[in-house]
């Protein structure tokens, strides 16, 4: 006997993305999921970033997504931030962070005292993508050693991230990478994309990033 | 890899699509519709299917997988128009100013279960 259906496979995952969302919702956390390759700078990002945000009295956290190993968290722990390890190995090994995940390491957070909570996902410009978390904003951070082509690559990455970091600016002199044809592989891709070039080695382009930050923020709120 | 978690969940799903009373060692097959954009690797998950679908009580249920193609709309122009990954770009008018309609994410789309009940006992009646 066949039997028609129509329904979402992921149903279950984005249910407990939307559990995850009304606590965000009911302590008036704003989250952000940062994904990208291995290597691209996330977690040096969130080091020179974060400072940024306390200076403006913003309380923030992290969940640093890896397959194994502590090694993110513990580069964290001089901010004097709450962070908490989510590793996939125990349950598999998966290469993404899921809403479970998320969801169980929300249990180690004081959430009424948080503001801001990023979600460092594991590095993979693919699974990611796939999974809602309940996050506010969804950023991919693109190193310029990467090249031109990840965005054509990774469509469905470029396709549901709102903002594209270029890390790594720093190095430009030293690489053969063209920017405006970078721009405009991710145009192609997702035209409504912004795009903002950092490095957190000179600390170029931080502050707008800080700023964009603070921009969604207040959008949320209003 | 996100096969094997999408394999979990579309046997997940199938499990809680079974009407009252039957029972999911009958399924036979499980349809579903997979987006382009989702970058799923069929033979991987038709592996991983494979190699769980026990665990979820359906050993004889086979997987069938029908790919959908990336259909976008212009918002500039209201043209409707197929997606030659990883191109989101407008082919009348050029803008990048476009919404994905179809072709992302993944859906359930049937199950087939075995006739016979087995309940009945001796299916004399079967032509």
């Amino acid at each position: 006997m066949e039997m028609p259906i129509i329904r979402d496979v992921l149903e279950e995952s984005n249910a407990r993305a939307q559990e995850n969302r009304a606590q965000f919702d009911r302590h008036g956390i704003f989250v952000v999921n940062i994904m990208s390759s291995p290597g691209s700078g996330k977690t040096t990002l969130l080091q020179k970033t974060i400072p940024l945000l306390q200076e403006r009295s913003m309380k923030c956290a992290v969940i640093e997504g890896d397959i194994t190993s502590t090694i993110d968290s513990e580069r964290l722990l001089p901010l004097g931030i709450p962070v908490v390890q989510a590793n996939t190995e125990p349950s598999g090994g998966d290469c993404h962070v899921g809403p479970h995940l998320v969801q169980a390491a929300l249990t180690h957070f004081d959430l009424p005292s948080l503001d801001v909570l990023f979600i460092e996902n594991i590095g993979n410009l693919v699974c990611p993508a796939e999974f809602y978390l309940g996050e506010d904003a969804r950023v991919v951070v693109l190193s310029v050693t990467e090249g031109e082509d990840k965005p054509l690559k990774y469509p469905l990455m470029f396709r549901e991230c709102r903002l594209c970091l270029l890390s790594k600016m720093d190095l430009v002199p030293h690489l053969e990478i063209n920017i405006e044809r970078l721009r405009r592989n991710i145009a192609q891709t997702n035209g409504r994309m912004e795009v903002i070039p950092v490095s957190a080695k000179t600390g170029d382009g931080l502050a707008d990033w800080a700023a964009w930050l603070l921009a969604r923020m207040k959008e949320r709120v209003r | 890899m996100h096969e094997l978690y999408i394999a979990q969940c579309i046997l997940d799903a199938a499990k809680r699509s079974l009407p009252d009373g039957m029972s999911s060692a009958d399924v036979e097959q499980i349809r579903v519709e997979i987006g382009q954009l989702d970058a799923v690797v069929p033979d991987t998950l038709a592996f991983l299917f494979d190699a769980i679908k026990k665990e979820y009580g359906m050993p004889g249920a086979e997987l069938s997988v029908t790919d959908v193609p990336v259909l976008c709309r212009c918002r500039q122009c209201e043209a409707q128009f197929t997606v030659e990954l990883p191109i989101f770009l407008c082919p009348a008018c050029a803008s990048s100013n476009t919404e994905i309609v179809r072709g992302r994410g993944i859906l359930l789309t049937g199950i087939t279960v075995r006739d016979d009940e087995g309940e009945g006992n001796g299916n004399a009646d079967h032509s």
